[in-house]
């Protein structure tokens, strides 16, 4: 092992960057010219300024620097390391929109643009003069513009193109035709970056151009009425004088639209607007950190190298002895450093002379144990190592001096070693401890009948105990590095992939594990129970698990929640419910927790008997009911999806409400320390809430239930799912892609291709996976049993013996794959963890690539990413033998995965 | 250990071995020989032997204390014929080249796992590179002492192997001051026809050569050896009951004739003879002048394909009509392989000598060559110096020569299967491993098994285990080897499953719960009652 893997770094701050934050909604006054605007607002070189992580090679950068650099080199390289960096920037931007007069001054044309490179949809739909409330229609037919899809019967999304404005920059820009005598009464739309899956709208809500005068204003709209003059006071008054120049300026891309006869004159409708936008930018840079010991003085020479741009100060300090705390070494310290407070000093690194980033070298006494480091590239920035500090061992001694073998062998040791002496002594206790019981037990016999009992007792103890420890020295062996291995000091650290963090994706690389079923809460115990499997289901590769839902509820199992704030449930009270999260924490799993958010049990009835008066900390009353249902006379407003009908279900439309669940929410996150949500039932209200309660509690990940059935006919399965998965998609959408959804999609096609031997049914008509992940692969979740279609109540349950070929699928395929409790502890183990190891190893992540090989009757066979191929069924399939060369990973019953070699 | 005669599942087995070895019997060899017949009578499920068990508990144990230090000493005499000891390997690298412990902490873990898993201990591979690394006979031997003892904290056994050769990966160096002799004498090391030197071990020829500043490499390799033996007295007999002795490239007993093949791994060449230091040469030249043919003395054979050629691309090796079968074949064969095993030879009785006194077994490790045996010449033996083919058994002379120095013999490729082999490279591992085990089983060689590949090929564990139980004559296993993987959960859980099968060669009804607990019992009465009868 020569290499430390790092985790990106990114998840560890994101919390505290940028959000598309309420600053870049808020309208700016108009500029009439925005091509010279546009190159201030876009940092166009931070974020050009992208190269992986590689090996520096030192440099003379100023001649007054020879001579320490030539003294470096003379030393031995003690140790050196590169560090991927990687960061979330906020780029700026804007959105604008422009309705003008085509060629021939004879139809109205709209035009919006982006100045921020991505790939953008513009996501629209109209709504018509006769139209009541706010739904979107589709345009006509004419004014669709070609490469546009039509998204069910409301809407329709059109890439943006890539132009160059007059001054040599570029811009995505799309045209609407609008035609004059239709009866469209506004175009609504959203702006969609598909790169990220975000969603850009004007104030939190759609943009609309009012195309008549009569049109309520409620408030967003963005279009004129009538003309110039009429733009809300807000947006200023704006010139006419911008409407030449941007008529021509558009000419060069009008020729893809399609050009439409007049029939009638209509109102000056010509506008600008523009909108700054914010997006999020993954940058990856690396710091390189070597470490040479000079012969002659017998100090350290520490060399510091980035390629990150601008000012970069590094907060700097020691380790004197294993106690890890931060202390300041004596003097001379490098120029431009100062004091940070007694602990620690702080020193700007020199810009390199190409201009590409900075460095900075240290000389650093004799006998110190370590030298850690955070960097800090503007306030509020802060640049750590996995959470932690950076860490850089120092030779504490020379190999030529004898010191007493105890320093060596800590001194020697990579960080974490540090800490060792106590926690072997610790460890080796409670080893002894145990021995000392199993031993204690074989004496003790007295009855046959204690016996019998004490057997399977010691029996599960030494079980477990082999596991954590295998677990734990897994854990070590797989990051620690020799510490004095050549290749270690040539190797540079391989790039990752860039992962970028939002909560519909989370890193990318998730895998989660269902970390409980139908009769979890008989125990009483569970998070006892998960707590002393984490560091197991960690070793098995796992990133995520899915914890229960932790509210008080009428039913044992969590899913009729009551009081929301009393997370005493069946399994487990709140201490122990912090307990087990910290647990997971420590050994590198996130945790989701199971949020009911549709309905509610009541504590009271109301005058008419009805249960519908809610207690504890969130007394709501009957108006935070939906009104549609009339077992609760709720007095809210109709329900915003399907009902559930065994409780109260929250009317999600009002304020309150809202208010309460997003503080609730963060109340969560806070205090038990959740990293993200499975959201139950979310069927029952609209995802435009669920984006709400996202964008304000902030998750790792989140992922809702949307489960509705699949289409039969005559009780045979479709083998065309798309309008199941469309509805999935909607759901998706309307959350704007801030959450993913379940795959039901594919379980269902799953159990018929797999019960049925029908393997063909994994192929869609376009020769793609046919559930979610064919079509949204970054937002599917998939999965094949969790405590509802298994466990024991086995509504839906995935045709028996054939569950290690689902998990052949999902844990290669793209999306982001859960396996289920049961699975993971059964026969089925040694499988499954075979197949999230081979996952991982191959990097394969919820956006890789399928390539559907095969998809016949008995046989489904598919190539991951170039890497990974994959054979499901009884049928016979090879991987071609050329151009990879393939090895087999994994097989079993009816499956077969190969890698390449 | 004795653990063959125990029950079904795995739980059991640690518990009845852990209070089987904190009893103090940790070695019934003598014993449990003469009880294994009376032990299977357990199975049966009698209230009887129950009881017996029960009542006779107590007693046991208390007069096992006593006893323990006795048996240690007869550890050598005689051995299990029923079970099977296992051993792990520590990683390559456990000691860093400035004498620390590599991840110690995961080591530490890793032993008390392998503690409770029932494995009888772990080998340690010592390297002569970072022991003297400085000077000559400057040892440093901290960081091996240190390990040590965290193996006998661990309650385990270590068996170490003296490692007088280098590691490409990963990278652990001939001592420094030897590689410096190397750069103004190359001669010292394997050269090929070519002229290229193999330097990660000394050759043969030089092992009474005063080549190394004024001394020759047997005695440098035997007052490392008594050091070793100084430093380690108090782990000696106890602790450490095994010791190998290097032998060569890899620790093996061969030539380093396959070490430049190409990346091309499915098919392995046929290797090159690596005769053509300045020391082989002169040798091979007063050879042929003794026997009469001064004009084979000249060099190795002029008609023999290079490193990763197959045996028909030239002569020499030619099923019909080759080279090997003339009289010259034979001649140069008989001299090749004849200076292999009387360094071997050298080695072995150096160490035998050298460790008699400690009750620590002496080992010496052979490679197995398995590809071509299909062919009349096996090419890939002659080349690594093994004079094998279907018309001679190389074999048994490297067994006579283990029995004269009664050493055990380290087997490796326990785990190789022919069916998982390269239909192209004639391979035949387990026909190889067959005509050895056979040469040593007519002189009473003890084998000591290991498995070849570092990442078990599936059907791997299925291999060791029919290689271990159908025979008696291999009473160890040594498995390669400790790290990442080895821990993995892609590697870690079938290990213990192999484990526990191992111990358990004949399925019992466990799918039957009853029965279950009732196995239970009896192999509780069975370790007990063994424990009893060895206190009378």
């Amino acid at each position: 092992m020569s290499t430390v893997s790092i985790e990106p770094l990114l998840h560890h701050y994101v919390r505290g960057g940028v959000k598309y934050g309420p600053k870049s909604k808020t309208f700016k006054p108009c500029y009439f010219n925005c091509s010279p605007n546009r190159k201030l607002l876009f940092h166009a070189p931070s974020f050009c300024n992208f190269r992986p992580s590689s090996f520096h090679a030192l440099r003379a950068s100023s001649s007054t620097d020879t001579a320490l650099v030539e003294t470096l080199e003379s030393a031995d390289v003690f140790f050196k390391e590169t560090f991927p960096l990687n960061r979330v920037e906020t780029v700026e931007g804007k959105i604008f929109i422009r309705l003008h007069r085509g060629q021939n001054n004879e139809n109205m044309q709209l035009a919006v643009g982006c100045n921020l490179p991505g790939k953008w949809i513009l996501h629209w739909g109209v709504s018509y003069l006769d139209d009541v409330g706010s739904e979107w229609d589709q345009p006509p037919a004419e004014m669709i513009p070609q490469g546009s899809i039509p998204i069910k019967d409301y809407a329709i999304e059109t890439p943006l193109k890539k132009a160059l404005s007059p001054d040599g920059d570029a811009f995505y820009e799309v045209m609407i035709d609008l035609i004059p005598n239709s009866a469209i009464a506004a175009i609504n739309f959203v702006l969609k970056d598909d790169e990220t899956g975000a969603w850009y709208q004007h104030r939190g809500r759609d943009f609309k151009v009012p195309l008549v005068d009569y049109l309520q204003d409620d408030g967003n709209m963005v279009g004129a009425k009538r003309s110039l003059s009429m733009w809300p006071g807000a947006f200023g008054p704006l010139s006419n004088l911008v409407l030449g120049a941007e008529v021509s300026h558009t000419n060069d891309s009008d020729g893809t639209n399609e050009f439409r006869e007049p029939k009638q004159e209509s109102r000056s409708l010509e506008g600008f607007y523009e909108q700054p936008i914010a997006k999020h930018v993954a940058l990856e840079n690396s710091v390189t950190v070597s470490v040479r010991k000079c012969t002659e003085t017998a100090k350290s020479l520490l060399y510091v190298e980035t390629d990150l741009p601008g000012d970069v100060v590094i907060h700097w300090g020691v380790y004197r002895d294993d106690a890890k705390s931060w202390e300041i070494p004596s003097g001379p310290h490098p120029p431009e450093t100062i004091f940070f407070r007694d602990k620690a000093l702080r020193t700007r690194l020199q810009p390199k002379e190409g201009g590409d980033g900075c460095w900075g070298s240290f000389t650093l006494e004799q006998g110190l144990e370590g030298f850690v480091f955070v960097l800090k590239l503007d306030e509020g920035t802060w640049l750590k190592c996995m959470g932690n500090d950076f860490y850089i061992p120092l030779p504490s001694s020379s190999s030529l001096l004898t010191k007493s073998r105890q320093d060596l062998s800590e001194s020697a040791q990579i960080p974490d070693n540090n800490a060792e002496p106590n926690e072997k002594a610790s460890l080796s206790a409670y080893t002894d401890e145990i021995i000392n019981d199993i031993r204690n037990l074989v004496s003790n016999i007295s009855t046959e009948k204690s016996r019998k009992t004490k057997t399977k007792e010691a029996q599960e103890s030494i079980l477990q105990e082999i596991e954590k420890l295998a677990a734990e020295a897994y854990s070590i062996f797989r990051s620690s590095i020799p510490t004095f291995s050549e290749e270690a000091v040539v190797k540079s650290v391989e790039p990752k992939p860039s992962a970028k963090i939002c909560s519909g994706t989370g890193t990318g690389f998730e895998i989660m594990c269902q970390g409980f079923n139908w009769e979890s809460h008989k125990s009483g115990r569970w998070y006892m129970e998960l707590k002393e499997r984490a560091s197991k289901l960690s070793s098995l590769g796992f990133t995520v698990i899915w914890l229960p839902p932790p509210t008080e509820s009428i039913s044992p199992e969590g899913y009729m929640p009551k009081d929301l704030y009393n997370l005493n449930s069946r399994y487990g009270n709140i201490d122990e419910l912090k307990e087990v999260v910290k647990t997971f924490h420590d050994v590198g799993i996130k945790v989701l927790g199971d949020v009911v958010l549709n309905h509610r049990c009541a504590h009271y009835k109301n005058q008419n008997g009805v249960w519908n008066i809610f207690g504890g900390r969130l007394n709501w009353d009957e108006r935070a009911v939906v009104a549609d249902d009339p077992h609760f006379q709720g007095r809210g407003n109709k329900s915003s999806g399907d009902n559930f009908h065994a409780a109260p279900n929250i009317d999600h439309s009002q304020d309150f409400v809202r208010r309460d669940l997003i503080e609730w929410l963060c109340w969560l996150r806070k205090e038990i320390g959740y990293d993200g949500w499975r959201l139950d039932f979310v069927r029952g209200f609209w995802g435009g809430y669920v984006k709400d309660y996202l964008e304000a509690s902030e998750p790792f990940f989140a992922v809702g239930e949307y489960w509705d059935s699949l289409s039969y006919t005559y009780g045979e399965m479709d083998h065309n799912q798309d309008p199941h998965r469309q509805r999935i998609i909607d759901w998706i959408n309307a959350t704007n892609g801030t959450a993913g959804a379940f795959d039901v999609t594919t379980k269902g096609i799953l159990h018929s291709a797999l019960e049925r031997c029908e393997y063909w049914r994994l192929s869609d008509q376009k020769g793609k996976p046919p559930g979610v992940l064919g079509w949204w692969p970054s937002r599917a979740v998939t999965f094949i049993e969790n405590h509802d279609t298994g466990s024991t109540q086995g509504h839906w349950r995935f045709p028996g013996g054939k569950e290690m070929q689902g998990y052949s699928y999902i844990l290669t395929h793209p999306g982001t794959p859960t396996v289920f409790y049961d699975h993971i502890f059964s026969h089925h183990e040694s499988e499954i963890a075979a197949l999230i190891s081979l996952r991982n190893r191959n990097k394969i992540h919820c956006r890789s690539t399928v390539q559907i090989t095969k998809a016949e009757r008995d046989v489904y066979a598919a190539i991951i990413d170039e890497n990974v191929a994959v054979k499901i069924g009884p049928g016979h399939y090879e991987p071609p033998s050329e151009p990879q060369r393939w090895s087999l990973a994994v097989e079993g019953k009816d499956y077969k995965v190969w890698e390449t070699s | 250990m004795e653990v063959s005669v125990i029950g079904c599942s795995q739980a059991k087995i640690g518990k009845t071995e852990l209070a089987y070895r904190e009893l103090g019997c940790f070695d019934p060899k003598g014993v449990s020989k003469a009880f294994s017949a009376k032990s299977r009578v357990c199975f049966s499920p009698s209230t009887r032997w129950r009881k017996a068990g029960i009542r006779f508990t107590l007693r046991a144990v208390q007069s096992e204390a006593v006893r323990s230090e006795k048996v240690a000493a007869s550890s050598r005499i005689s051995r299990s014929r029923d079970g099977v000891r296992l051993f792990v390997g520590l990683p390559l690298d456990s000691v860093s080249d400035c004498n620390t412990v590599n991840h110690a902490r995961a080591i530490a873990a890793g032993l008390k796992a392998l503690k409770l898993l029932g494995v009888e201990g772990v080998e340690l591979p010592v390297w002569w590179g970072i022991v003297e690394k400085e000077a000559m006979g400057k040892y440093e031997w901290s960081g091996y002492l240190a390990l040590a003892k965290m193996v006998q904290d661990a309650g385990l056994k270590l068996h170490v192997s003296l490692s007088f050769h280098a590691s490409k990966r990963p990278k652990i160096p001939l001592p420094e001051w030897v590689s410096r002799i190397g750069e103004s004498n190359p001669n010292i090391f394997f050269t090929d026809r070519a002229g290229q030197h193999y330097k990660e071990c000394l050759s043969l020829a030089v092992d009474d050569l005063p080549v190394l500043d004024g001394r020759t490499p047997i005695q440098v390799y035997h007052e490392f050896c008594e050091s070793f033996k100084s430093s380690f007295s108090p782990f000696m007999g106890s602790t450490l009951t095994g010791i190998s002795m290097g032998l060569g490239p890899d620790g093996e007993l061969r030539y380093p004739s396959h070490h430049m093949l190409t990346k091309s791994k499915q098919i392995p060449g046929v290797g090159e003879f690596q005769c053509y230091d300045k020391n082989m040469l002169g040798i091979l030249k007063q050879h042929a002048e003794a026997t009469g043919n001064p004009l084979w003395g000249l060099g190795g054979p002029h008609d023999v394909p290079t490193y990763d050629q197959s045996p028909n691309s030239n002569n020499f090796f030619r099923d019909n009509g080759g080279s090997w079968d003339s009289l010259y074949g034979d001649f140069f064969l008989s001299w090749y392989s004849n200076q292999l095993i009387s360094h071997g030879n050298l080695l072995l009785s150096l160490a035998a000598s050298t460790f008699s006194e400690s009750a620590a077994t002496v080992c010496g490790k052979i490679p197995l060559m398995h590809s071509w045996y299909k062919t009349r010449s096996h090419p890939s033996e002659l080349t690594a110096g093994y004079y094998n083919t279907t018309t001679r058994d190389g074999y048994e002379v490297v067994a006579e020569m283990f029995a004269r120095n009664s050493c055990k013999m380290i087997l490796p490729g326990m785990d190789l299967s022919d069916e998982h082999q390269s239909r192209a490279s004639l391979s035949s591992p387990e026909l190889l491993l067959a005509d050895i085990k056979k040469a040593c089983r007519k002189h009473g060689v003890e084998v000591c098994g290991q498995n070849s590949s570092a990442s078990m090929a599936p059907g791997g564990f299925q291999q060791i285990k029919k290689n271990l139980l159908g025979e008696n004559i291999v009473d160890l296993f040594s498995y390669q080897r400790m790290g990442a993987y080895f821990f993995s959960p892609e590697h870690f859980p079938s290990f213990t499953q192999f484990v526990r099968s191992l111990n358990q060669p004949e399925l019992h009804s466990d799918d039957l719960p009853e029965e279950e607990e009732e196995t239970a019992h009896s192999l509780n009465v069975s370790s007990e009652a063994s424990v009893h009868m060895q206190a009378v």
